[in-house]
């Protein structure tokens, strides 16, 4: 019994002075939080630059830009309140087939206008012709005015539709130009992003968003946000709407969230609730794989280098496994422990806002213990049981990179415990012992209800399996330990465990 | 002072469809370096490994002193394995001190029964460095340390010569002498059959899973003894072809081996025939080697089975 002690301590000793060691507990932890956490600084404190140009191609006639100018004013300054967002609407009087094609859409719309006035100046004659009449040949000045004035309607018609037309085609042109021209803004980075407003786009709600990062959802959720108010804005004022009223139903609104828990409600912010427990359970992972892996190598190494065989001429496998066990799990303790001291001493100096986390709770320390225990137990026999029958480490490295993988799995499935940490599939889930403390350490501080009951379900199972792979551990450990070079089929396993 | 005795009686050990051991029987009596030979594959190290504990027979039975082997504590006992094996990333001292512990030393006597052997062995500037700065050599004298450090009443070393220099070589078997002097039991395996023959009082050869040859190295010797003498001289000794009974078996300048056929020719009649005639330097009595005697037995018996 004592050479399992004096086993534990040699092999906590040894790991606990291990540079792998400090960094596991160390900066892993502190990488791994960066990681997790740096995106969402960034994000959010993005460091405002400059100004951001937005270009505006609008082919309405509804001043778009003007009014996205008032409104991006409104809601986003720069720190020296000078504005976030200007407005370019883009120009095309560079653009030489522009300005010709403007040019005899001009001429067009001249003479539509001289055809005009002289089709109102034979109008306002025929009148005169009408109300006097005592003009001389009056019969035949009214139809020789009569053909003139059909004669220029049809002209008339004939430059109308000829300018319309010209219009389409003028509008289509420019809108091609312009977007050439904002192109080459958006290459040459003048312009942030542009936006294309079509004719009638107050009534179709279809506009285009060009940008070189169309995935800055930053960007494209402001101005998304903005030009939703501006647009029904426009569409309310377009049914006669009072505008002291618009703005009143225009405000915009705010929601606080809260969580409501057996002592009572606390406000709820997403930060804290979602990547609080995603550390945790990354935390319970390294704890188990630290100390697992450990063990797992220091296995590995003994049956490879032999010393096993000079640890077995003193000491029993049974008091070899147990004394691994005993002192690498002790180990993972440290360093849970560690964790532990750490936190309080964040919380002592504010840096974590203990009163606002729900789950800093002492119940939910002793759990995480708990389950750091059972995992470690639990991976540690197998990994015991897999170093023992590997012939080499790189066939073990690899069933230890599996059982990692396994093991971290329940992180994808994070945002899913995050909605609803207590639905049939995540329950399900966490009955199976490889996957059990990862899903617990989420769904406990996750949960508005206690799960006492599952709680004591998964524990019960891990123990249940735990017993069960420590047994065959222990049996083939004690056989494979000697053997060398290939690795043993099932059909030796099951005879090895019957012999031992 | 009481004889501490080894007894391996009829012990049988299956590997599955395989016997490495058949039926082996042997006695080692304190005091005694008991050499276990054999060539690889014999069984020797499963043999060692079931005197050590590791593994069990499968039939028969390991006394020690009358007391089964597996209800003895195993700080009785110390080993050295033949494939040898440290943790390579621990400071020298640090180790012996865990392994002295592991056999109820406590770690005070651990840390000065290792120091005083780093010292014999001329490693005592080495004790907080690490074993994989250490040199083969080194690290096989450690691994030594660790096998002997609790003073076991039996004491099994698998190649114990390997890997060491002649100066080590010398300290080693001062420690081992000093070691049987205790009236302490020592099992020797080696390949090594010169320091066999130099270190060991008893001798079992094993091939093949079965005990070929086990007794007193100097019996062993006599029985093998081939009537053999070799003679060494400063003047010619050409005239030997013509006495009669002598058949010479290898000649050199001077010097030659022969036999004598025991119906003509006695050894002292012998001595009369050459006396006057040759300016003796040297003359003895050929001893067959053990490493003649294992290999003619190993090879008869391979092709008898």
């Amino acid at each position: 019994m004592r050479n399992i002690f004096r086993i534990a301590r040699w092999e906590f000793i040894s790991r606990f002075r291990s540079r792998s060691f400090l960094f596991n507990t160390f900066v892993s932890p502190l990488l791994f939080t960066a990681v997790l956490t740096l995106p969402i600084f960034i994000f959010q404190y993005q460091p405002e630059v400059s100004t951001k140009l937005v270009g505006v191609i609008d082919l309405s006639d509804e001043n778009i830009g003007q009014n996205l100018q008032d409104e991006l004013n409104r809601y986003y300054r720069l720190k020296n309140r000078s504005p976030e967002y200007m407005i370019l609407k883009v120009s095309v009087s560079n653009s030489k087939p522009y300005s010709r094609m403007l040019k005899e859409y001009r001429e067009i719309i001249a003479r539509k206008d001289s055809i005009n006035s002289l089709y109102n100046q034979i109008k306002d004659q025929r009148t005169e012709y009408y109300k006097n009449t005592k003009i001389p040949n009056r019969e035949y000045v009214l139809r020789s005015s009569y053909e003139k004035l059909q004669i220029t309607r049809e002209e008339k018609e004939l430059v109308q539709i000829e300018s319309n037309r010209f219009k389409t085609a003028l509008d289509s042109l420019y809108r091609n130009e312009a977007k050439n021209m904002a192109d080459s803004l958006l290459i040459t980075e003048v312009l942030n992003s542009y936006l294309v407003f079509t004719r009638d786009f107050t009534k179709n709600g279809n506009m285009e968003y060009h940008s070189k990062n169309p995935g800055d959802f930053r960007e494209t959720e402001r101005l998304e946000k903005i030009l939703h108010t501006i647009i029904i804005k426009k569409r309310i004022i377009n049914d006669n709407v009072e505008r002291a009223k618009l703005r009143k139903w225009l405000n915009p609104i705010h929601i606080k969230k809260y969580q409501l828990f057996a002592e009572g409600q606390k406000e709820w912010n997403f930060y804290l609730q979602f990547y609080g427990p995603l550390i945790g359970v990354f935390l319970l992972f390294m704890a188990i794989f630290t100390s697992g892996g450990y063990l797992f190598s220091s296995v590995l190494l003994e049956k490879s280098n032999r010393v096993i065989e000079v640890l077995l001429s003193y000491a029993n496998s049974r008091q070899i496994m147990g004394g691994k066990i005993l002192g690498l799990g002790f180990l993972g303790l440290v360093q849970v422990l560690i964790w532990f001291t750490l936190t309080l001493i964040l919380i002592a100096s504010d840096i974590i806002p203990a009163q606002k986390i729900n789950y800093l709770t002492l119940t939910n320390a002793l759990y995480f213990l708990i389950y750091f225990s059972l995992g470690f137990l639990f991976y540690g026999s197998i990994f015991i049981t897999i170093g023992s029958i590997s012939p080499n480490e790189y066939d073990a490295q690899q069933i230890n990179q599996f059982l990692r993988t396994v093991a971290i799995f329940p992180v994808l499935l994070s945002l899913i415990v995050f909605t609803d940490p207590n639905s049939t599939l995540i329950r399900t889930l966490s009955y199976i012992p490889f996957l059990t403390p990862s899903f617990m350490i989420m769904r406990i501080p996750l949960s508005a209800v206690p799960i006492t009951m599952d709680i004591y379900i998964t524990i019960i199972i891990l123990i249940i399996s735990i017993i069960g792979i420590i047994f065959v551990a222990g049996k083939i450990f004690r056989v494979a330990t000697l053997m060398q070079g290939k690795r043993p089929t099932l059909t030796e396993l099951i005879q090895w465990m019957k012999i031992s | 002072m009481e004889t501490n005795i080894l007894e391996v009686n009829q012990v049988t050990k299956w590997f599955f469809e395989n016997q490495v051991i058949n039926k082996l029987s042997f006695k080692v009596k304190g005091g005694e370096t008991f050499g276990l030979l054999g060539p690889n594959g014999a069984g020797k190290t499963t043999m060692m490994r079931m005197i050590m504990n590791i593994l069990q027979p499968d039939e028969g039975e390991i006394l020690y002193n009358g007391i089964a082997r597996n209800k003895i504590k195993s700080l009785h006992f110390g080993y050295l394995p033949e494939e040898r094996g440290l943790y390579p990333r621990a400071y020298v001292l640090e180790m012996l001190i865990y392994f002295g512990t592991l056999n109820n030393l406590s770690r005070r006597k651990a840390e000065v029964e290792a120091i005083r052997y780093m010292d014999r062995l001329g490693m005592v500037d080495f004790s907080d460095t690490r074993i994989n700065a250490l040199s083969k050599g080194m690290q096989q004298k450690i691994q030594l340390i660790a096998a002997f450090l609790h003073n076991p009443d039996v004491l099994i070393l698998d190649e114990p010569f390997a890997g060491l220099d002649p100066i080590n070589q010398i300290a080693l078997r001062d420690i081992l002498s000093e070691y049987k002097k205790e009236n302490k039991i020592l099992i020797i395996s080696t390949h090594q059959m010169e320091q066999a023959e130099k270190l060991c009082d008893h001798i079992c050869l094993i091939n093949q899973a079965k005990v070929i040859l086990d007794g007193k190295l100097s019996q062993i010797k006599k029985k093998y003894r081939e009537n053999a003498y070799s003679i060494e001289a400063d003047n010619s000794i050409a005239f030997l072809h013509d006495i009669k009974g002598i058949n010479i078996v290898e000649e050199n300048n001077n010097s030659c081996k022969f036999t004598l056929s025991h119906d003509n020719i006695s050894i002292s009649k012998f001595f009369e025939q050459i006396k006057g005639r040759v300016k003796m330097r040297k003359f003895e009595i050929v001893e067959p080697s053990l490493h003649d005697i294992f290999i003619k037995l190993v090879q008869e018996q391979t092709a008898k089975s």
